[in-house]
């Protein structure tokens, strides 16, 4: 088994997995609005709503991203462990508020910041913790 | 109404859940990790062949399925800060299940990331 190390190569991979299930959530809540106006608890507009969806190219785009996610994820995944792949790829809760700020001149609260900084600092912590192993193997 | 979303929401943490777990131990029964472009290519043919990657695909469905009702419904930021959830569930079973050694600093992060997106999401 390779070193569990999480190093820079790996992070980029996992940024850009995020990246793309961002892209995914966007494209799913595309295809989702087609029809807003169903019965959640009637199995007969459940199944109509699913066969609109199915005609919505969003739908499809999304699938294509998620079979990219796919790979990059499981080959990530030969590498690291699960218990840190997970909590690194929570940055997309960064980078989209910041992609908004700067893209979409959006404000971010100071609670957003607040936030923000708790994320950042779990993903160092996560980080770090995964370098512990790289100086003393079991 | 409300009641139900939430409980639809936290199904799909389940799910989820589920998912990175059998995904992640079909990695594992392969024992081995590409280092190049060809080498990824070889080992997600070996890895369509592990039957745990199929019941994972299961899990995505389920998932993705109950995620597309709720977003219908629910509003994205609400869905979302739930969702956080499934960083505490997943560390829970990859610590009981696939043996990973989690650390007290590894906790902490986890933490201030459920959290962070908690925050995040509701402000």
């Amino acid at each position: 088994m390779a070193t569990k190390k999480l190093t820079l190569t790996i992070l980029s991979f996992l940024i850009l997995q995020d990246l793309l299930e961002t892209f995914t959530h966007f494209c799913f809540k595309k295809s989702a609005l087609v029809d807003g106006s169903f019965s959640l608890t009637d199995p007969s507009h459940i199944a109509n709503f699913l066969k609109d969806a199915l005609f919505t190219p969003y739908l499809w785009l999304g699938f294509l991203s998620v079979a990219v996610i796919f790979v990059i994820w499981s080959t990530v995944l030969s590498k690291i462990d699960l218990s840190v792949a997970v909590p690194v790829c929570s940055f997309s809760y960064i980078t989209v508020p910041l992609i908004s700020m700067i893209y979409l001149h959006e404000k971010i609260s100071l609670v957003r910041w607040i936030g923000i900084a708790l994320i950042l600092c779990g993903i160092i912590f996560v980080s770090a913790s995964s370098e512990e192993k790289k100086e003393n193997p079991a | 109404m409300k009641l139900l979303i939430f409980a639809l929401l936290f199904l799909t943490n389940i799910f989820d859940t589920a998912r990175e777990l059998v995904i992640k131990s079909a990695v594992n029964s392969l024992k081995t990790s590409p280092t190049n472009l060809k080498e990824v290519f070889s080992f997600i043919m070996r890895l369509m062949k592990v039957p745990q990657l199929w019941l994972g695909l299961l899990f995505s469905i389920l998932a993705l399925i109950l995620w597309l009702l709720v977003l219908t419904k629910a509003d994205l930021n609400y869905a979302f800060s739930l969702d956080s959830m499934h960083y505490i569930f997943t560390a829970i079973v990859a610590q009981k299940f696939l043996k990973e050694k989690i650390g007290w600093n590894r906790w902490c992060g986890i933490i201030l990331i459920t959290i962070g997106i908690a925050v995040v999401s509701l402000s």
